[in-house]
Protein backbone atom coordinates (compact mmCIF):
# COMPACT_ATOMS: atom_id res chain seq x y z
CA UNK A 1 0.00 0.00 0.00
CA UNK A 2 3.18 2.65 0.64
CA UNK A 3 5.37 1.76 -2.03
CA UNK A 4 2.50 2.97 -4.85
CA UNK A 5 1.77 5.81 -3.03
CA UNK A 6 6.02 6.59 -2.66
CA UNK A 7 6.30 6.06 -6.26
CA UNK A 8 3.44 8.29 -7.21
CA UNK A 9 4.93 10.96 -4.39
CA UNK A 10 7.97 10.80 -6.39
CA UNK A 11 6.24 10.94 -9.44
CA UNK A 12 5.08 14.52 -7.96
CA UNK A 13 8.34 15.46 -7.16
CA UNK A 14 9.96 14.96 -10.65
CA UNK A 15 7.25 16.85 -11.70
CA UNK A 16 8.01 19.86 -9.54
CA UNK A 17 11.46 19.75 -10.35
CA UNK A 18 11.17 19.41 -14.19
CA UNK A 19 9.70 22.84 -13.94
CA UNK A 20 12.88 24.76 -12.90
CA UNK A 21 11.55 28.19 -14.57
CA UNK A 22 8.16 28.29 -12.94
CA UNK A 23 9.68 27.46 -9.39
CA UNK A 24 12.43 30.72 -10.12
CA UNK A 25 9.46 32.62 -11.03
CA UNK A 26 7.41 31.71 -8.23
CA UNK A 27 10.17 32.29 -5.82
CA UNK A 28 10.49 35.92 -7.60
CA UNK A 29 7.02 36.47 -7.20
CA UNK A 30 6.78 35.71 -3.56
CA UNK A 31 9.77 37.89 -2.54
CA UNK A 32 8.11 40.26 -4.68
CA UNK A 33 4.36 40.02 -3.17
CA UNK A 34 6.04 40.03 0.52
CA UNK A 35 8.07 42.93 -0.30
CA UNK A 36 4.65 45.31 -1.83
CA UNK A 37 2.78 43.93 0.89
CA UNK A 38 5.15 45.00 3.53
CA UNK A 39 5.71 48.74 1.62
CA UNK A 40 1.76 48.73 1.87
CA UNK A 41 1.05 47.81 5.37
CA UNK A 42 4.11 50.25 7.14
CA UNK A 43 2.17 52.96 4.90
CA UNK A 44 -0.84 51.82 6.37
CA UNK A 45 0.16 51.59 9.66
CA UNK A 46 1.55 55.23 9.40
CA UNK A 47 2.98 55.26 13.49
CA UNK A 48 0.79 53.74 15.44
CA UNK A 49 1.52 50.69 17.21
CA UNK A 50 -1.14 48.64 16.92
CA UNK A 51 -4.07 47.57 14.91
CA UNK A 52 -6.75 45.07 16.17
CA UNK A 53 -4.23 43.20 18.64
CA UNK A 54 -1.81 43.19 15.84
CA UNK A 55 1.56 44.92 15.97
CA UNK A 56 3.40 45.67 12.92
CA UNK A 57 6.41 43.68 13.29
CA UNK A 58 3.86 40.90 14.04
CA UNK A 59 1.57 42.03 10.96
CA UNK A 60 4.44 41.55 8.72
CA UNK A 61 5.84 38.21 10.24
CA UNK A 62 2.09 36.78 9.86
CA UNK A 63 1.86 38.13 6.27
CA UNK A 64 5.26 36.63 5.08
CA UNK A 65 4.67 33.65 6.54
CA UNK A 66 0.98 33.26 5.50
CA UNK A 67 2.06 34.15 1.72
CA UNK A 68 5.01 31.38 2.00
CA UNK A 69 2.74 28.69 3.24
CA UNK A 70 0.39 29.38 0.52
CA UNK A 71 3.04 29.49 -2.00
CA UNK A 72 4.19 26.10 -1.10
CA UNK A 73 1.37 24.37 -0.91
CA UNK A 74 -0.66 25.80 -4.25
CA UNK A 75 -2.19 22.46 -5.63
CA UNK A 76 -1.29 21.50 -8.81
CA UNK A 77 -3.32 18.19 -9.07
CA UNK A 78 -6.58 20.00 -10.54
CA UNK A 79 -4.36 21.05 -13.60
CA UNK A 80 -3.01 17.36 -13.60
CA UNK A 81 -6.24 15.60 -13.28
CA UNK A 82 -7.81 18.06 -16.24
CA UNK A 83 -5.20 17.27 -18.41
CA UNK A 84 -5.55 13.62 -17.95
CA UNK A 85 -9.50 13.69 -17.92
CA UNK A 86 -9.36 15.48 -21.32
CA UNK A 87 -6.40 13.50 -23.34
CA UNK A 88 -8.11 10.44 -21.82
CA UNK A 89 -4.73 9.42 -20.32
CA UNK A 90 -7.21 8.86 -16.79
CA UNK A 91 -8.06 5.55 -18.01
CA UNK A 92 -4.33 4.66 -16.97
CA UNK A 93 -4.69 6.04 -13.34
CA UNK A 94 -8.15 4.17 -13.24
CA UNK A 95 -6.87 0.89 -15.06
CA UNK A 96 -4.35 0.83 -11.58
CA UNK A 97 -4.80 -1.81 -8.38
CA UNK A 98 -3.99 1.63 -6.58
CA UNK A 99 -6.86 3.80 -6.19
CA UNK A 100 -7.49 7.29 -8.19
CA UNK A 101 -7.84 9.05 -5.21
CA UNK A 102 -5.20 8.32 -3.01
CA UNK A 103 -2.46 8.14 -6.48
CA UNK A 104 -3.78 11.86 -7.04
CA UNK A 105 -3.29 12.73 -2.91
CA UNK A 106 0.57 11.20 -3.21
CA UNK A 107 0.94 13.15 -6.14
CA UNK A 108 0.55 16.59 -4.36
CA UNK A 109 2.15 15.62 -1.43
CA UNK A 110 5.20 15.04 -3.53
CA UNK A 111 4.78 18.13 -5.57
CA UNK A 112 4.53 20.01 -2.60
CA UNK A 113 8.01 18.70 -0.79
CA UNK A 114 9.46 19.36 -4.32
CA UNK A 115 7.89 23.53 -4.31
CA UNK A 116 9.67 23.28 -0.55
CA UNK A 117 13.14 22.19 -1.87
CA UNK A 118 12.64 24.83 -4.46
CA UNK A 119 11.55 27.93 -2.67
CA UNK A 120 14.10 27.09 0.34
CA UNK A 121 16.15 29.70 -1.24
CA UNK A 122 13.72 32.28 -0.58
CA UNK A 123 12.95 31.60 2.76
CA UNK A 124 15.91 33.06 4.26
CA UNK A 125 14.51 36.48 2.43
CA UNK A 126 11.01 36.21 3.66
CA UNK A 127 12.02 35.68 7.07
CA UNK A 128 14.30 38.75 6.79
CA UNK A 129 11.69 41.06 5.21
CA UNK A 130 9.14 39.40 7.48
CA UNK A 131 11.27 40.16 10.95
CA UNK A 132 10.29 36.50 11.33
CA UNK A 133 11.60 35.25 14.91
CA UNK A 134 11.05 31.42 16.51
CA UNK A 135 7.28 31.21 17.78
CA UNK A 136 6.48 30.49 21.20
CA UNK A 137 4.16 28.04 20.31
CA UNK A 138 6.03 25.44 18.28
CA UNK A 139 3.72 22.99 18.48
CA UNK A 140 0.48 24.85 17.69
CA UNK A 141 2.14 26.07 14.31
CA UNK A 142 2.96 22.36 13.19
CA UNK A 143 -0.05 21.25 13.93
CA UNK A 144 -2.66 24.07 12.65
CA UNK A 145 -0.54 23.78 9.45
CA UNK A 146 -0.10 20.04 9.01
CA UNK A 147 -3.99 19.84 9.02
CA UNK A 148 -4.36 22.52 7.37
CA UNK A 149 -2.32 20.90 4.51
CA UNK A 150 -4.47 17.75 4.90
CA UNK A 151 -7.84 20.20 4.57
CA UNK A 152 -5.94 21.70 0.99
CA UNK A 153 -5.12 18.52 -0.33
CA UNK A 154 -9.03 17.31 0.52
CA UNK A 155 -10.01 20.75 -1.36
CA UNK A 156 -8.07 20.26 -4.44
CA UNK A 157 -8.99 16.41 -4.61
CA UNK A 158 -12.76 17.61 -4.81
CA UNK A 159 -11.78 20.22 -8.13
CA UNK A 160 -9.93 16.70 -9.19
CA UNK A 161 -13.47 14.80 -9.26
CA UNK A 162 -15.44 17.79 -10.40
CA UNK A 163 -13.53 17.45 -13.37
CA UNK A 164 -15.24 13.90 -14.21
CA UNK A 165 -18.44 16.00 -14.87
CA UNK A 166 -17.34 19.38 -16.07
CA UNK A 167 -14.02 17.65 -18.30
CA UNK A 168 -12.99 21.89 -17.59
CA UNK A 169 -11.51 22.80 -14.41
CA UNK A 170 -8.98 25.56 -15.79
CA UNK A 171 -11.42 28.27 -15.03
CA UNK A 172 -12.63 26.51 -11.36
CA UNK A 173 -8.66 26.35 -10.40
CA UNK A 174 -8.12 29.85 -11.45
CA UNK A 175 -11.33 30.70 -9.33
CA UNK A 176 -10.10 28.30 -6.02
CA UNK A 177 -6.85 29.83 -6.20
CA UNK A 178 -8.09 33.55 -5.99
CA UNK A 179 -10.57 32.58 -3.77
CA UNK A 180 -8.59 30.34 -1.55
CA UNK A 181 -5.75 32.76 -1.33
CA UNK A 182 -7.84 35.74 -0.74
CA UNK A 183 -9.75 33.75 2.36
CA UNK A 184 -6.63 32.17 3.50
CA UNK A 185 -5.94 35.99 4.16
CA UNK A 186 -2.55 36.03 2.28
CA UNK A 187 -3.35 39.91 1.47
CA UNK A 188 -5.06 41.25 4.75
CA UNK A 189 -5.63 39.04 7.90
CA UNK A 190 -8.27 37.41 9.20
CA UNK A 191 -8.51 39.89 11.85
CA UNK A 192 -9.20 43.09 9.35
CA UNK A 193 -12.09 41.62 7.56
CA UNK A 194 -15.21 43.97 8.11
CA UNK A 195 -18.54 42.63 9.11
CA UNK A 196 -20.13 39.87 6.99
CA UNK A 197 -17.17 39.00 4.94
CA UNK A 198 -15.54 38.56 8.14
CA UNK A 199 -17.63 36.37 8.77
CA UNK A 200 -17.99 34.71 6.05
CA UNK A 201 -13.83 33.94 5.97
CA UNK A 202 -14.64 32.37 9.44
CA UNK A 203 -16.75 30.35 8.50
CA UNK A 204 -14.74 28.91 5.17
CA UNK A 205 -11.87 26.25 5.56
CA UNK A 206 -9.61 28.71 3.49
CA UNK A 207 -8.27 29.92 6.58
CA UNK A 208 -6.57 26.75 7.82
CA UNK A 209 -4.27 26.74 4.89
CA UNK A 210 -2.89 30.43 5.79
CA UNK A 211 -4.29 32.53 8.23
CA UNK A 212 -4.55 30.19 11.34
CA UNK A 213 -0.80 28.96 11.56
CA UNK A 214 0.43 31.90 10.88
CA UNK A 215 -1.34 33.54 13.55
CA UNK A 216 -0.39 30.74 16.06
CA UNK A 217 2.85 31.34 15.05
CA UNK A 218 2.94 34.93 15.65
CA UNK A 219 0.86 34.26 18.65
CA UNK A 220 -1.88 36.73 17.46
CA UNK A 221 -3.51 32.86 18.19
CA UNK A 222 -2.67 31.20 21.25
CA UNK A 223 -3.93 28.92 24.70
CA UNK A 224 -7.11 27.57 24.09
CA UNK A 225 -7.74 28.96 20.57
CA UNK A 226 -5.34 26.83 19.11
CA UNK A 227 -6.99 23.94 20.70
CA UNK A 228 -10.18 24.74 18.95
CA UNK A 229 -8.84 25.21 15.99
CA UNK A 230 -7.30 22.49 15.38
CA UNK A 231 -10.58 20.45 16.85
CA UNK A 232 -12.46 22.45 13.96
CA UNK A 233 -9.86 21.36 11.14
CA UNK A 234 -10.40 17.81 12.31
CA UNK A 235 -14.26 18.44 11.99
CA UNK A 236 -13.28 20.04 8.46
CA UNK A 237 -11.51 16.77 7.69
CA UNK A 238 -14.02 14.56 8.50
CA UNK A 239 -16.95 16.12 6.72
CA UNK A 240 -14.57 16.74 3.49
CA UNK A 241 -13.89 13.34 3.67
CA UNK A 242 -17.46 11.80 3.84
CA UNK A 243 -18.26 14.56 0.98
CA UNK A 244 -15.11 13.69 -1.26
CA UNK A 245 -16.22 10.00 -0.62
CA UNK A 246 -19.89 10.61 -2.24
CA UNK A 247 -19.05 13.03 -4.61
CA UNK A 248 -16.40 10.23 -5.92
CA UNK A 249 -18.33 7.47 -5.89
CA UNK A 250 -20.83 9.31 -8.11
CA UNK A 251 -17.85 10.21 -10.02
CA UNK A 252 -16.94 6.65 -10.77
CA UNK A 253 -20.31 5.29 -10.94
CA UNK A 254 -20.31 7.77 -13.95
CA UNK A 255 -17.44 6.81 -15.43
CA UNK A 256 -17.98 2.93 -15.30
CA UNK A 257 -21.14 3.55 -16.75
CA UNK A 258 -21.00 6.36 -19.22
CA UNK A 259 -17.13 6.19 -19.82
CA UNK A 260 -16.31 9.78 -18.86
CA UNK B 1 -8.56 -17.27 -20.56
CA UNK B 2 -11.01 -14.35 -21.34
CA UNK B 3 -14.76 -15.28 -21.45
CA UNK B 4 -17.53 -13.03 -23.40
CA UNK B 5 -21.20 -14.06 -23.20
CA UNK B 6 -23.85 -11.70 -24.98
CA UNK B 7 -21.72 -8.51 -23.69
CA UNK B 8 -23.82 -5.39 -24.55
CA UNK B 9 -23.64 -1.88 -23.23
CA UNK B 10 -25.72 1.03 -23.98
CA UNK B 11 -24.19 4.50 -23.55
CA UNK B 12 -27.09 7.00 -22.05
CA UNK B 13 -25.83 10.35 -22.54
CA UNK B 14 -28.52 14.12 -22.51
CA UNK B 15 -29.72 15.09 -25.74
CA UNK B 16 -27.86 17.88 -27.14
CA UNK B 17 -29.63 20.64 -28.07
CA UNK B 18 -28.55 22.92 -30.82
CA UNK B 19 -29.51 26.43 -31.37
CA UNK B 20 -29.76 29.62 -28.81
CA UNK B 21 -29.32 28.53 -25.00
CA UNK B 22 -28.84 24.83 -26.42
CA UNK B 23 -25.93 24.41 -23.54
CA UNK B 24 -28.14 25.46 -20.90
CA UNK B 25 -31.42 22.97 -22.51
CA UNK B 26 -28.68 20.48 -22.45
CA UNK B 27 -27.85 20.69 -18.76
CA UNK B 28 -31.43 20.39 -17.57
CA UNK B 29 -32.77 17.99 -20.29
CA UNK B 30 -34.67 14.90 -19.39
CA UNK B 31 -34.53 13.92 -22.54
CA UNK B 32 -31.96 10.81 -22.85
CA UNK B 33 -30.23 9.69 -26.25
CA UNK B 34 -28.75 5.96 -26.45
CA UNK B 35 -26.21 4.52 -28.31
CA UNK B 36 -25.75 0.72 -28.25
CA UNK B 37 -22.03 0.23 -28.48
CA UNK B 38 -21.39 -3.61 -28.12
CA UNK B 39 -24.59 -5.34 -29.09
CA UNK B 40 -24.88 -8.61 -27.41
CA UNK B 41 -21.12 -9.86 -28.54
CA UNK B 42 -20.07 -13.64 -27.49
CA UNK B 43 -16.29 -15.00 -27.97
CA UNK B 44 -13.70 -17.02 -25.72
CA UNK B 45 -9.74 -16.34 -26.44
CA UNK B 46 -8.04 -19.59 -24.68
CA UNK B 47 -4.34 -19.09 -23.04
CA UNK B 48 -1.83 -17.84 -25.23
CA UNK B 49 -3.41 -16.70 -27.97
CA UNK B 50 -3.43 -13.88 -30.45
CA UNK B 51 -6.72 -12.66 -31.87
CA UNK B 52 -7.10 -9.95 -33.69
CA UNK B 53 -10.52 -7.72 -32.98
CA UNK B 54 -11.25 -5.86 -35.47
CA UNK B 55 -13.92 -3.22 -36.71
CA UNK B 56 -14.18 0.33 -38.59
CA UNK B 57 -13.94 3.34 -36.45
CA UNK B 58 -17.04 3.58 -33.68
CA UNK B 59 -17.41 -0.24 -34.33
CA UNK B 60 -17.47 -1.05 -30.03
CA UNK B 61 -13.67 -2.23 -30.20
CA UNK B 62 -12.32 0.13 -27.60
CA UNK B 63 -15.38 -0.04 -25.22
CA UNK B 64 -15.32 -3.86 -25.35
CA UNK B 65 -11.37 -3.46 -24.22
CA UNK B 66 -12.69 -0.89 -21.76
CA UNK B 67 -14.74 -3.26 -20.29
CA UNK B 68 -12.41 -6.74 -20.37
CA UNK B 69 -10.08 -3.73 -18.44
CA UNK B 70 -13.07 -3.54 -15.87
CA UNK B 71 -12.96 0.35 -16.26
CA UNK B 72 -16.80 0.15 -17.66
CA UNK B 73 -19.43 -1.76 -16.72
CA UNK B 74 -21.71 -3.24 -19.26
CA UNK B 75 -25.03 -2.66 -19.30
CA UNK B 76 -25.62 -6.60 -19.61
CA UNK B 77 -24.03 -9.69 -20.65
CA UNK B 78 -21.19 -11.26 -19.09
CA UNK B 79 -17.29 -11.04 -18.85
CA UNK B 80 -14.51 -13.66 -17.25
CA UNK B 81 -11.16 -12.52 -17.39
CA UNK B 82 -8.54 -15.28 -16.42
CA UNK B 83 -11.47 -16.40 -13.55
CA UNK B 84 -12.26 -12.90 -12.33
CA UNK B 85 -15.34 -10.90 -13.09
CA UNK B 86 -13.13 -7.30 -14.12
CA UNK B 87 -14.83 -4.87 -12.56
CA UNK B 88 -15.56 -6.38 -9.22
CA UNK B 89 -12.60 -7.56 -8.86
CA UNK B 90 -11.01 -4.65 -10.70
CA UNK B 91 -7.76 -4.38 -8.67
CA UNK B 92 -6.54 -8.08 -8.60
CA UNK B 93 -7.69 -7.96 -12.54
CA UNK B 94 -5.55 -4.68 -13.06
CA UNK B 95 -2.70 -7.40 -11.94
CA UNK B 96 -3.63 -8.86 -14.85
CA UNK B 97 -3.76 -7.20 -17.60
CA UNK B 98 -1.47 -4.84 -19.49
CA UNK B 99 -3.07 -2.06 -21.71
CA UNK B 100 -1.60 -0.30 -24.48
CA UNK B 101 -3.81 2.40 -26.60
CA UNK B 102 -1.91 3.72 -29.45
CA UNK B 103 -3.34 6.76 -29.66
CA UNK B 104 -2.42 7.67 -25.85
CA UNK B 105 0.08 7.32 -23.68
CA UNK B 106 0.82 6.31 -19.83
CA UNK B 107 3.83 7.65 -19.53
CA UNK B 108 4.44 11.16 -18.05
CA UNK B 109 5.13 13.31 -20.78
CA UNK B 110 7.45 16.07 -18.96
CA UNK B 111 10.00 13.39 -17.26
CA UNK B 112 12.47 10.87 -18.31
CA UNK B 113 11.27 7.22 -19.65
CA UNK B 114 12.75 5.48 -16.45
CA UNK B 115 10.84 7.70 -14.14
CA UNK B 116 7.51 6.25 -15.58
CA UNK B 117 8.73 2.57 -15.77
CA UNK B 118 10.21 2.91 -12.03
CA UNK B 119 6.14 4.17 -11.27
CA UNK B 120 4.69 0.88 -13.20
CA UNK B 121 6.96 -0.99 -10.66
CA UNK B 122 5.57 0.52 -7.68
CA UNK B 123 1.81 0.79 -8.24
CA UNK B 124 2.31 -3.05 -9.18
CA UNK B 125 4.47 -3.91 -6.09
CA UNK B 126 6.81 -5.52 -8.11
CA UNK B 127 9.91 -6.58 -6.19
CA UNK B 128 13.24 -4.83 -6.60
CA UNK B 129 14.95 -7.80 -7.92
CA UNK B 130 11.91 -9.04 -10.46
CA UNK B 131 11.69 -5.34 -11.97
CA UNK B 132 15.11 -4.84 -12.48
CA UNK B 133 15.23 -8.83 -14.65
CA UNK B 134 12.12 -7.20 -16.46
CA UNK B 135 13.22 -4.21 -17.15
CA UNK B 136 16.79 -5.60 -18.62
CA UNK B 137 14.84 -7.62 -20.28
CA UNK B 138 12.58 -4.73 -22.17
CA UNK B 139 15.55 -2.52 -22.63
CA UNK B 140 17.02 -5.84 -24.67
CA UNK B 141 13.93 -6.41 -26.25
CA UNK B 142 12.50 -2.95 -27.48
CA UNK B 143 16.16 -1.45 -27.30
CA UNK B 144 15.51 1.24 -24.91
CA UNK B 145 18.69 1.97 -23.70
CA UNK B 146 19.25 4.85 -26.19
CA UNK B 147 16.74 6.72 -24.61
CA UNK B 148 15.80 5.89 -20.59
CA UNK B 149 16.48 9.09 -19.45
CA UNK B 150 14.96 10.95 -22.23
CA UNK B 151 12.12 13.26 -21.29
CA UNK B 152 8.99 11.53 -22.86
CA UNK B 153 8.07 14.71 -24.94
CA UNK B 154 11.25 14.67 -26.69
CA UNK B 155 11.19 11.07 -28.17
CA UNK B 156 9.78 10.19 -31.81
CA UNK B 157 6.65 8.13 -32.22
CA UNK B 158 8.17 4.78 -32.18
CA UNK B 159 10.57 5.28 -29.08
CA UNK B 160 7.55 6.27 -27.30
CA UNK B 161 5.24 3.38 -28.09
CA UNK B 162 8.13 1.05 -27.70
CA UNK B 163 7.91 2.63 -23.95
CA UNK B 164 4.63 2.36 -23.86
CA UNK B 165 4.95 -1.66 -24.38
CA UNK B 166 7.41 -1.78 -21.84
CA UNK B 167 5.58 0.17 -19.36
CA UNK B 168 2.26 -2.49 -20.14
CA UNK B 169 4.38 -5.47 -20.02
CA UNK B 170 7.10 -4.63 -16.82
CA UNK B 171 4.48 -6.89 -13.62
CA UNK B 172 4.07 -9.44 -16.54
CA UNK B 173 0.77 -9.36 -16.72
CA UNK B 174 -0.86 -12.80 -18.45
CA UNK B 175 -3.01 -10.68 -20.85
CA UNK B 176 -1.85 -8.03 -22.90
CA UNK B 177 -4.51 -5.26 -24.87
CA UNK B 178 -2.77 -3.61 -27.51
CA UNK B 179 -5.29 -1.26 -29.04
CA UNK B 180 -3.90 0.31 -32.41
CA UNK B 181 -0.02 -0.31 -31.15
CA UNK B 182 1.00 0.70 -34.75
CA UNK B 183 -1.06 3.54 -35.85
CA UNK B 184 1.35 6.47 -36.99
CA UNK B 185 4.69 4.20 -36.54
CA UNK B 186 7.22 3.98 -39.66
CA UNK B 187 7.78 0.48 -41.02
CA UNK B 188 10.67 -0.40 -39.14
CA UNK B 189 8.59 0.78 -35.84
CA UNK B 190 6.28 -1.38 -36.93
CA UNK B 191 8.37 -4.42 -37.36
CA UNK B 192 10.17 -3.80 -34.12
CA UNK B 193 6.34 -3.77 -32.33
CA UNK B 194 5.34 -6.95 -34.03
CA UNK B 195 9.03 -8.82 -33.04
CA UNK B 196 7.95 -7.93 -29.23
CA UNK B 197 4.28 -9.19 -29.45
CA UNK B 198 5.75 -12.13 -30.82
CA UNK B 199 8.02 -12.42 -28.41
CA UNK B 200 6.54 -12.00 -25.36
CA UNK B 201 3.46 -14.20 -26.89
CA UNK B 202 5.94 -16.80 -26.97
CA UNK B 203 8.02 -16.65 -23.86
CA UNK B 204 5.76 -15.96 -21.53
CA UNK B 205 2.31 -17.47 -23.03
CA UNK B 206 0.74 -13.85 -22.91
CA UNK B 207 -2.81 -13.75 -24.15
CA UNK B 208 -3.43 -11.03 -26.47
CA UNK B 209 -5.93 -9.44 -27.74
CA UNK B 210 -5.13 -6.70 -30.80
CA UNK B 211 -7.34 -4.17 -32.10
CA UNK B 212 -5.73 -2.30 -35.04
CA UNK B 213 -6.67 -1.25 -38.85
CA UNK B 214 -3.28 -2.41 -40.10
CA UNK B 215 -4.51 -5.84 -41.51
CA UNK B 216 -0.35 -6.64 -42.01
CA UNK B 217 -0.40 -6.19 -38.39
CA UNK B 218 -2.84 -9.21 -38.18
CA UNK B 219 -1.52 -11.18 -41.05
CA UNK B 220 1.83 -10.78 -39.24
CA UNK B 221 0.49 -11.76 -35.75
CA UNK B 222 -2.76 -13.46 -35.77
CA UNK B 223 -4.30 -16.91 -36.76
CA UNK B 224 -7.92 -15.39 -35.68
CA UNK B 225 -9.55 -12.79 -35.83
CA UNK B 226 -12.99 -11.25 -34.69
CA UNK B 227 -14.58 -9.34 -36.68
CA UNK B 228 -17.16 -6.43 -35.35
CA UNK B 229 -19.14 -4.04 -36.75
CA UNK B 230 -22.02 -1.60 -34.97
CA UNK B 231 -21.07 -3.66 -31.75
CA UNK B 232 -22.08 -7.26 -33.46
CA UNK B 233 -19.41 -9.99 -34.10
CA UNK B 234 -19.51 -10.91 -38.16
CA UNK B 235 -17.14 -12.98 -38.07
CA UNK B 236 -14.80 -14.86 -35.77
CA UNK B 237 -12.68 -18.36 -36.80
CA UNK B 238 -9.61 -18.29 -38.85
CA UNK B 239 -8.42 -15.70 -41.25
CA UNK B 240 -7.58 -18.49 -43.76
CA UNK B 241 -11.04 -19.69 -43.62
CA UNK B 242 -11.84 -16.33 -43.92
CA UNK B 243 -10.69 -15.27 -47.20
CA UNK B 244 -12.07 -18.89 -48.49
CA UNK B 245 -15.31 -18.00 -47.46
CA UNK B 246 -15.63 -14.76 -48.15
CA UNK B 247 -13.27 -14.47 -51.09
CA UNK B 248 -14.36 -12.00 -53.97
CA UNK B 249 -13.30 -13.44 -57.28
CA UNK B 250 -10.15 -13.15 -58.94
CA UNK B 251 -9.74 -10.30 -61.39
CA UNK B 252 -7.78 -10.15 -64.49
CA UNK B 253 -6.41 -7.14 -64.67
CA UNK B 254 -5.60 -5.94 -68.55
CA UNK B 255 -3.69 -2.60 -69.88
CA UNK B 256 -4.67 -2.16 -73.68
CA UNK B 257 -2.50 -0.35 -75.72
CA UNK B 258 -3.98 2.84 -75.86
CA UNK B 259 -3.37 3.13 -71.51
CA UNK B 260 -6.43 2.21 -70.70
CA UNK B 261 -6.78 -0.66 -67.94
CA UNK B 262 -9.77 -2.76 -67.40
CA UNK B 263 -10.83 -5.29 -65.17
CA UNK B 264 -12.42 -8.62 -65.55
CA UNK B 265 -13.83 -10.68 -63.23
CA UNK B 266 -13.29 -14.20 -62.99
CA UNK B 267 -16.09 -15.88 -62.04
CA UNK B 268 -16.12 -19.46 -60.63
CA UNK B 269 -15.44 -21.85 -63.08
CA UNK B 270 -14.03 -20.00 -65.82
CA UNK B 271 -10.88 -21.00 -67.52
CA UNK B 272 -8.68 -18.25 -67.17
CA UNK B 273 -6.21 -18.90 -70.43
CA UNK B 274 -10.15 -18.78 -72.14
CA UNK B 275 -10.84 -15.52 -70.78
CA UNK B 276 -7.51 -14.10 -71.91
CA UNK B 277 -7.92 -15.07 -75.05
CA UNK B 278 -11.17 -14.24 -75.36
CA UNK B 279 -10.11 -10.95 -74.19
CA UNK B 280 -6.91 -10.10 -76.51
CA UNK B 281 -9.44 -11.30 -79.26
CA UNK B 282 -11.35 -8.10 -79.03
CA UNK B 283 -8.67 -5.93 -77.31
CA UNK B 284 -4.81 -5.55 -78.07
CA UNK B 285 -3.25 -5.72 -74.91
CA UNK B 286 -0.22 -4.24 -73.61
CA UNK B 287 0.22 -6.00 -70.24
CA UNK B 288 -1.82 -8.55 -67.97
CA UNK B 289 -1.98 -9.82 -64.53
CA UNK B 290 -4.54 -11.40 -61.93
CA UNK B 291 -4.95 -9.89 -58.53
CA UNK B 292 -5.73 -12.46 -55.58
CA UNK B 293 -7.96 -11.76 -53.05
CA UNK B 294 -6.32 -10.33 -49.90
CA UNK B 295 -7.65 -9.77 -46.34
CA UNK B 296 -8.35 -6.15 -46.79
CA UNK B 297 -10.63 -6.62 -50.12
CA UNK B 298 -12.48 -9.24 -48.24
CA UNK B 299 -13.01 -7.18 -44.86
CA UNK B 300 -14.21 -4.44 -47.16
CA UNK B 301 -16.76 -6.65 -48.79
CA UNK B 302 -18.15 -7.75 -44.98
CA UNK B 303 -18.62 -4.49 -44.29
CA UNK B 304 -20.34 -3.75 -47.23
CA UNK B 305 -22.06 -6.50 -46.53
CA UNK B 306 -23.15 -5.41 -43.14
CA UNK B 307 -24.21 -1.80 -43.76
CA UNK B 308 -26.80 -3.14 -46.15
Amino acid sequence: MIRPLAGMARIGLRFQLAYRSDVIMTVLALIAQVFLLRMVWTAVYGGSGQARGLTLDALLAYLSLANLQAFATTPVIPRIAHFRIRTGMVFFDLSRPTGYLSQMAAFQVGHTFGGLLMLAPAVPVVLLVGTITPTAQPLGYVATLSLGYVISVMMSLLICVIGFWTLETGAISLLYRLVSHFFAGTMVPLSFFPGALGVLAEALPFKYMGYVPAAVYVGHLSGGQVGRAVAVEVAWIAALAALLWAVWRRAHRRVVINGG
Amino acid sequence: MIRVESLTKVFRRPHAFSGPFGALRTLVTRRYDERVAVDGVSFEIPEGEIVGYLGPNGAGKSTTVKMLTGILTPTSGRIEVDGRVPWRDREANARAVGVVFGQRSQLWWDLPLIDSLRLVGDLYDVPAARFTGSLRRMCDLLGLDDFLDTPVRQLSLGQRMRGDLAAAMLYDPPILYLDEPTVGLDVLAKQAVREFIVDTNRAGRTTVVLTTHDLADVEALCRRIILIDKGRVLYDGGIDDLVTAYAPPRRLVVELADGETRTFEIAGGTSVPELIAQVAAEHAIRDLSIEEPDLESVIKQIYAESMR
